[in-house]
């Protein structure tokens, strides 16, 4: 087994709880909002981040033309921001809206393929969900061919395996050989979770501190 | 061997006798009679209920329809369980045919996957088949198949296709004699009652000491309440395919064929009826 995991970058569930407990003490030391979540009566569980996202729209005309502009932060409920502060940055119209847009990212472990998985969803304030369309709109164009390449490296809407609710789903099958490129075969232990994260994380939006790269 | 075909044979073509009845709320323009149809165990609501639809939005304006989805006594079913688990898990101690409501509004979507097209089904069809692969040879067999041999599983499925299926699912069936099974089974256990939709273990074919592993030592590891105390009443019922295999029977051989064309063994454990 020993060999296996070196060669091809394996996680073991132990390894998994390990790596996702210290991810959360860092997590804790700078306020990001990272929890562990147990499954009830069991060592299983996973970690999870709701937060925030404001974007704002143009409305041209009353036309109801949405023009995308980039997302201007991301934040907190509970953290130093409000979610008002950002329509003071940009305003050369009346008629700019924010929309604030509510994430929920949850880390699970696979243990078909030994690797983490990272599952989100998203709605608006009033619970309305958004659609898989709407996510991939905010995929940025960069990671799209990457995506789009093979037939399942794609988001998908699956079930949450522990919920039992609709989540969307980055496919973990080429974790493996990714984790073996970034983390390397030789002695480098830095956390598989960080590392991971900080990879797949940006391309649904969720971006972790620079800091987390600089603790073990 | 023979026999043995015979039986995957069998679990294909298993039928569910079952009647569509539009919601009593939707809006139609004239009465909406009820619609029977049998249900193929092995493949999936959405894969095979396009009459259904048809029938239905006959009698409806298309202003009154948005996505179909299928409901049992109370509970949305799930369009990516086979139909077979579907039936074992919510009505199998019920009388036939099963009795389904049709939905054309207010979509569950806190509960159901949406299913717009036959290629979602597909890519939900053959991630399973993946991940039941990762499981049994870490991928191998099916990363070292052609992508026309993936649409091959996927038509034979979709067209009700057995020998066309099997041409190419038996590579996935594929072990080595001296390891005397698959890496590891793929199974998923599931219970009405509990909170998690199902569990799934990481579980070896053979145990430590060279013994096959039956159904019981699955059972008896993931939910243990099921299986009856020596000379106790028996409480649940362990079901696959809409029977009761017997517990001694080898896992490696059920995994081979009971399982479903996601190549996963679906185990419904249901509460004894009392009557």
């Amino acid at each position: 087994m020993d060999s296996e995991s070196r060669n091809n970058m394996i996680l073991g569930e132990e390894k998994f709880r390990y790596f996702c407990l210290e991810f959360l003490k860092h997590s804790q030391d700078i306020g990001d909002d990272w929890e562990w979540k147990n499954v009830q009566g069991e060592e299983e569980g996973y970690l999870s981040k709701t937060c925030y996202q404001t974007r704002v729209t143009k409305s041209d005309d009353g036309k109801k033309h949405e023009q995308e502009d980039e997302i201007l932060s991301t934040i907190t409920l509970e953290g130093d921001h409000e979610v008002e502060d950002d329509d003071n940055c940009v305003l050369p119209q009346g008629s700019l809206q924010s929309e604030v847009i509510n994430y929920e990212y949850h880390v699970l472990y696979s243990i078909s393929y030994q690797a983490p998985v990272l599952y989100f969803r998203a709605s608006f304030l009033d619970g309305t969900p958004l659609t898989l369309d709407a996510i991939w709109a905010k995929v940025h164009d960069s990671y799209k061919p990457r995506l789009l390449h093979g037939p399942w490296e794609t988001i998908t809407q699956q079930e949450h395996p522990i919920l039992g609710q609709p989540f969307f789903v980055l496919h973990p099958c080429r974790t493996n050989e990714f984790m073996s490129s970034i983390q390397g075969s030789a002695s480098r232990e830095g956390n598989y979770i960080t590392s991971w994260l900080s990879t797949v994380g940006p391309v649904v939006g969720l971006s972790l501190p620079l800091s987390y790269g600089r603790t073990v | 061997m023979t026999d043995d075909k015979d039986v995957l044979r069998d679990v294909w073509s298993g039928r569910i006798p079952t009647c569509f009845t539009l919601y009593q709320d939707e809006l139609t323009e004239r009465e909406a009679e009820p619609y029977y149809l049998l249900l193929p165990r092995v493949s999936y609501l959405t894969l095979v209920t396009d009459k259904v639809k048809k029938h239905f939005q006959k009698v409806m304006r298309t202003e009154d329809i948005s996505e179909i989805w299928f409901e049992f006594e109370g509970i949305p079913l799930k369009w990516h369980y086979p139909i077979g688990l579907l039936f074992d898990l919510h009505a199998s101690n019920t009388s036939l045919p099963w009795s389904i409501t049709v939905h054309f509004k207010n979509f569950p979507f806190k509960d159901l996957l949406h299913c717009q097209s036959k290629d979602v089904i597909e890519a939900h069809f053959m991630s399973s088949v993946k991940e039941a692969d990762a499981l049994k040879h870490k991928s191998q067999v099916i990363n070292e198949m052609q992508k026309k041999d993936h649409k091959q599983l996927w038509m034979g499925l979709q067209n009700d296709k057995f020998d066309q299926f099997w041409a190419i699912n038996r590579k996935l069936m594929e072990y080595s004699p001296e390891e005397g099974g698959f890496r590891y089974i793929p199974f998923r256990i599931y219970q009405a009652t509990s909170e998690r939709p199902f569990v799934q273990k990481l579980f070896r074919p053979v145990a430590n000491d060279g013994k096959p592993h039956t159904l019981d030592d699955l059972v008896k590891e993931v939910c243990p309440a099921a299986i009856p105390p020596e000379g106790g009443e028996k409480k649940y019922q362990v079901m696959i395919h809409g029977i009761e295999p017997l517990l001694e029977t080898p896992l490696q051989w059920l995994s081979e064929h009971f399982s479903y064309p996601d190549n996963f063994l679906h185990i419904a454990i249901i509460p004894q009826p009392t009557d």
